[in-house]
């Protein structure tokens, strides 16, 4: 962790500790408990809508779980504190286990209703299983006695900043690790993190099974702490504050879900006091007022803009005047507060106060790269054997409705050469690549890398089996640093898992700095190692797609399919890519290249095969091939001029 | 088996609800490939402003239908104007997700507002004494309901097929950037999807209205149901809403009588998690084709 | 009549056209080709405002273009018939070529007779005669080209935007599609077409740019450019 950041924290938990110290009031306590445990919660939801990019509409229902699982276990079955907390924490995972599966195959506003879903069904289910949960009549819980010691509202609290800071050192130490990498590369784009080796699955049922289990933990702790729960705390309303909470505060960021956490319960309060209310929106508008006008004065926005925040905080002000009671009006706040955080304030107020600060975004570690001295080659040998059959496909395939996209295609590609694939547009060429990495399933015909099948395995599977590719339209992960983009490809090199990661394990530890020396040795393979901490979307085209190709040699591939990869460079570029292309080679790495470049081709190639219109209809050295009558004509048209 | 027939016929009447609603998200997925989450709730002020015109201002039911309407055309595309059309714009699907949520949450505190927490009844424009049908009570209600949906869609099919300005809303689904090429304003065209979802959505709540209680809570579950509804028939089919609307209003009208009233919403929502899980394309629907 | 300055544009951070010039005057037709990836799509869909252009001047009739959205480049008289066709599946055939007309139908454009032009239009392509009532998404690729044609041409257009008409069609199609091409240029219609297939192109036109990463490297009168050998090199390779 960061020096700053460390000590910021540690002075941040001994504050927050030394509250029982400053005021005896119970009243504020219990505040301050209160956020620290929607806080946990928050830290958890954050791995799933900040990082993997999906809304989750369920975290109430998990949070209800992990505080009826307590509530039932100590009333059923009078287990101890020490038993209660983990088994919260364990029956909560599995519920996010079980609340993944449906979402495994959708996204989007699919995912969201799966999750408005499963929220919705657990708040019935606790409601109508009186037998267990006592229904709609709620449980008791006393605070916890732990071997004769009965806790009381202070040690409690310091119970409860313990976990916090438990759950903060965790948190942080999988998101840091190829885990949170993982998470945030399915954001980033699906199809690449299948094609590297993250099965989007696999990692969905981790981010949902993870956050579920500190919204168990959050639940335990906040039964004990209310000591009464009750079935409709755990409803929709909840569900949305605590999105507004990760979104108003900042995703991936631990502050912005502190300061969100701190927001939700304190507006509530807020509210009920309509004088304070009154002030507080006065205040708002006009600082709204004030803001648009030296932003419009000094031409960072304007008034077009500016317009619907001012008059609508306006609006707010007088609103509140008009009013007796604003309780009654705290979820349309709520709703205007969500509308105007999506749109204003994409990056929350964490995102907002470190842009004003010039700073770069979260998701960037604030640490500076250099690639170390008297490192090994980056680029594992590949096996030898040159000349043998790497790949060879037989008679594939591939057919969308009508269409054959692919039509009866054989293709046999040797070890330790660069094969051409060319063709008119259309051709078939890019649908062949699909085919051969799993995102489509062909038709008909056989594939075998290896010796082995390729038919009907998945994309993560065939990547992690030898076969690397880079896109048409580059698929990198934006919001990620160039390093960690290739730290990503680099997961297959990572055996230690959650445990390992959350206790910072030496194993754990040796991985991570071994994938930071390779991945800045790729980077520098591919001549990005001083834009290592760049984020991949700011790196201009050309190396970007570079980046993909180092990405791509981070998997240790037997075969690299390059699509079209001069495409869009400038001449520059081209000779640094196809000098990057003959390094590969002399690896052992067989390349498969997909090219309109004709000099690209033409310059690179051992062999070249020509699609049109799904059928191969030349093959064989570039300038036989370049002079072949039947190949002008497909791309030229009837005699050549 | 009177009983068990007198089930199907109010499950097959809150099925056909279901659809209309169903219909309505179909309808913005189509032009736009968003839809509104407070589609519940404009189903809610429907019945409501209804509730309103019929009770307080003792206007006709069959009059108030048509301002009803009216009003959810209005409701419709200003969700779409603050909601969508600023997150379409930024191509942010959590946008639009978030907004309309949001949207459907202040709409739903400002019914509370207006209108109280508590449930009303609303006078049915209909002979309360239910009918007989193959031995079976049915309420002319109901039947209503019935007839009202169908109508309704089939309504909007002709537009669609027969009406220049349906066909464009037609090619704008199909190929939003080939209708453009055709001089059709597709941002146009996608707010009056969203005007007009939210007008089948009002209308249905003016139908179903008198057979339950009306409330400012009654948009939630529905609008979640529907959904389920919309994603077997695979967003794209009319004929599989009709078709998955009738089993879940049977499904719920027979777990609600046999099992319990408290879990009555429970085989709604498994059916969109299992739908979800297994074929998220839905029963009818087609998968899409990936294009990398 | 279609004047294009300087244009540059393209999609993100990648820049496709550098800077390109050039006219299609009244009745002619020009014809734009090159190697894939050089920017010929680009430049058509900056001329009908798929996409906006990042500079440069776009002027239809005198008045500039660029910049606008493409509904409102349409109801002023350019039709786009786009790469891959992209007709109207679910639709039957009159329904699309309907839709070609929304302008005249709805008011933006000069009504004229749109069930005569319906009827010239069948004429003119006898498959899509016979198969008026099905749906666009049954028929083969060759009679889709042929339905996106037809529709652009039921604008009653100014001038005429063709896309890559040949692509993905075998040969004996594609020598019907320029066949058309040649007769709806007897008939006057101002058109730029864009081909990958230079020959056919050049046969057809009646002055040729070519394009190469993003410039045009070569124009002249469509019969010269034929025998040309820096077209070639342009498709192929190891010209320079």
């Amino acid at each position: 962790m960061n020096r700053k950041y460390f000590f910021a924290a540690v002075i941040g938990f001994v504050l927050l500790a030394l509250v029982p110290v400053f005021t005896h009031n119970p009243y504020y306590i219990h505040l301050v408990e209160t956020i620290m445990i929607y806080a946990v919660l928050l830290f958890g939801l954050d791995i799933v809508v900040g990082y993997t990019g999906q809304v989750s509409l369920g975290h109430a229902g998990l949070f209800g779980i992990g505080a009826y699982t307590a509530g039932v276990l100590f009333l059923k079955v009078g287990a101890p504190f020490w038993v209660i907390l983990p088994a919260s924490v364990a029956v909560t995972a599995l519920f996010g286990a079980v609340l993944a599966l449906p979402a495994l195959r959708v996204s989007g506003p699919y995912l969201a209703m799966v999750t408005l879903a499963f929220g919705t069904i657990i708040q019935i289910l606790i409601n109508e299983m009186t037998f267990l949960t006592e229904g709609p009549m709620g449980l008791k819980i006393p605070k916890p006695t732990v071997a004769g010691y009965k806790f009381d509202e202070v040690s409690f609290y310091w119970v409860v900043c313990a976990m916090l800071a438990l759950s903060l050192l965790v948190v942080h130490r999988v998101l840091r690790s190829q885990l949170g990498r993982a998470f945030e590369a399915l954001r980033g784009s699906p199809v690449a993190s299948d094609c590297m080796g993250v099965s989007v699955y696999k990692y969905k049922v981790y981010a949902f099974v993870i956050s579920a289990g500190f919204a168990g933990l959050a639940g335990c702790l906040y039964a004990y702490s209310e000591q009464y729960i009750s079935p409709n705390t755990y409803n929709n309303e909840l569900t949305v504050l605590f999105l507004l909470a990760i979104i108003m505060g900042g995703r991936k960021t631990r502050l912005g879900a502190l300061l969100g956490a701190t927001i939700i319960v304190l507006l509530p309060k807020l509210l009920d006091d309509l004088e304070a209310f009154r002030i507080v929106a006065s205040s708002l508008a006009a600082l709204m007022l004030v803001g648009g006008a030296i932003g419009v004065g000094r031409k960072i926005t304007t008034v077009a803009t500016m317009a619907v925040p001012v008059l609508g905080t306006a609006a707010l002000a007088a609103f509140s005047f008009w009013l007796e009671s604003i309780t009654d009006w705290r979820l349309s706040i709520f709703g205007l507060m969500i509308l105007f955080v999506v749109y204003y304030l994409q990056d929350g107020i964490v995102g907002f106060v470190r842009s004003l600060l010039g700073r770069r975004s979260a998701s960037q570690s604030a640490e500076h790269h250099v690639l170390a001295s008297g490192q090994g080659d980056p680029i594992l040998q590949a096996v030898k054997n040159t000349g043998e059959d790497l790949l060879v496909a037989k008679q594939v395939l591939m057919q969308f409705g009508g269409l054959k996209a692919i039509n009866q295609v054989d293709l046999r590609i040797k070890r330790g050469t660069i094969h051409g694939l060319i063709g008119p547009n259309g051709s078939g060429k890019s649908t062949m690549m699909n085919v051969l990495t799993g995102i489509y399933v062909p038709t008909a015909g056989s594939i075998e890398f290896e010796g082995r099948s390729v038919v009907g395995r998945t994309s993560s599977d065939i990547a992690l089996s030898g076969i690397a590719r880079t896109f048409q339209n580059v698929q990198l992960f934006g919001e990620m640093t160039a390093l960690q983009n290739v730290q990503v490809g680099l997961h297959h090199t990572f055996d230690s898992n959650f445990a390992d990661i959350a206790l910072a394990t030496p194993r754990s530890r040796r991985e991570e700095a071994a994938a930071t020396q390779r991945g800045m040795g790729l980077l520098a393979f591919v001549g990005l190692a001083d834009l290592a901490d760049e984020q991949a979307r700011n790196l201009p085209y050309g190396k970007q797609r570079l980046l993909e190709i180092a990405r791509a040699l981070a998997l240790d591939p037997q075969l690299l399919l390059l699509d079209e990869p001069a495409a869009g460079l400038t001449a520059p570029d081209i000779k640094e890519l196809v000098s990057i292309i003959r390094k590969i080679r002399d690896h052992g790495i067989t390349v498969i290249l997909i090219e309109h470049h004709m000099d690209v081709v033409m310059g690179v190639c051992d062999t070249v095969s020509v699609l049109d219109f799904g059928q191969k209809i030349a093959e064989g050295q570039p300038a036989e091939v370049q002079a072949n009558e039947k190949v002008i004509e497909a791309y030229l048209g009837g005699t050549a001029a | 088996m009177e009983i068990l027939l007198q089930l199907i016929y109010s499950g097959v009447a809150l099925g056909m609800i279901y659809a209309v609603i169903a219909f309505g998200y179909q309808l913005t997925f189509a032009t736009s490939d968003t839809l509104n989450f407070g589609q519940g709730e404009a189903l809610m002020l429907g019945a409501l402003v209804g509730l309103t015109l019929v009770d307080r201002l003792g206007l006709n039911y069959w009059l108030a239908i048509p301002i009803v309407g009216a009003f959810g055309l209005l409701q419709g595309a200003l969700v779409e104007r603050i909601g969508v059309r600023p997150a379409i714009k930024i191509k942010s699907e959590f946008g639009w997700i978030m907004s309309t949520i949001a949207l459907g949450i202040i709409f739903k505190n400002v019914a509370e507002n207006i209108w109280g927490r508590d449930d009303l009844r609303f006078p049915s424009p209909l002979p309360e004494a239910p009918m007989k049908v193959f031995g079976a009570n049915v309420l002319p209600m109901e039947l209503l309901v019935i007839a009202g949906a169908v109508l309704m869609m089939l309504a909007v099919e002709f537009f669609n097929r027969k009406t220049i300005y349906g066909k464009a809303v037609v090619a704008t689904f199909n190929d939003r950037d080939a209708a453009k090429l055709m001089g059709i304003n597709t941002g146009l065209v996608i707010t009056f999807s969203y005007a007009l979802s939210s007008l089948t959505a009002s209308f249905a709540g003016m139908l179903i209205a008198p057979l339950t209680l009306t409330g400012a809570t009654m948009g939630a579950v529905l609008g979640l149901k529907a959904f389920a509804v919309a994603i077997i028939g695979g967003l794209t089919s009319g004929m599989g809403i009709i078709v998955g609307g009738i089993i879940l209003g049977v499904a719920e009208t027979t777990t609600g009588f046999y099992i319990s009233t408290g879990y009555k919403d429970v085989p709604g929502l498994v059916l969109l998690l299992l739908v979800l899980a297994v074929k998220p394309a839905g029963l009818f629907g087609k998968s899409a084709i990936k294009k990398v | 009549m279609l004047t294009i300055k300087n244009l540059e544009a393209g999609y993100g951070k990648v820049h496709v056209l550098h800077g390109i010039s050039l006219e299609v005057p009244k009745g002619k037709v020009v014809t734009l080709i090159g190697s894939n990836g050089a920017g010929k799509t680009t430049t058509m869909r900056a001329v009908s405002g798929m996409i906006a252009p990042t500079a440069g001047e776009i002027l239809l009739n005198g008045e500039r273009i660029d910049g606008m959205e493409s509904f409102a480049i349409a109801k002023r008289g350019l039709a786009h018939s786009p790469e891959g066709r992209r007709v109207f599946a679910t639709m039957t055939v009159t329904d699309n070529l309907l839709l070609g007309a929304f302008p005249r139908l709805t008011g933006s454009r000069p009504k004229g007779d749109v069930a005569g032009d319906l009827d010239r239009a069948m004429d003119l392509f006898p498959r899509l005669k016979e198969r008026r009532d099905q749906l666009a998404g049954t028929l083969s690729g060759g009679e889709q080209q042929m339905l996106a044609m037809a529709r652009a041409v039921m604008l009653n257009p100014e001038v005429v935007l063709l896309d890559e008409p040949s692509m993905g069609l075998a040969p004996i199609l594609v020598e019907e599609v320029f066949r058309i091409i040649q007769n709806l240029k007897e008939q006057g219609v101002t058109m730029l077409l864009v081909e990958q297939f230079a020959a056919a192109a050049l046969n057809v036109a009646d002055y040729g740019y070519v394009l190469e990463n993003g410039r045009i490297s070569v124009h002249g009168e469509a019969s010269r450019l034929k025998n040309d050998p820096a077209v070639k090199a342009a498709y192929l390779g190891g010209g320079h």
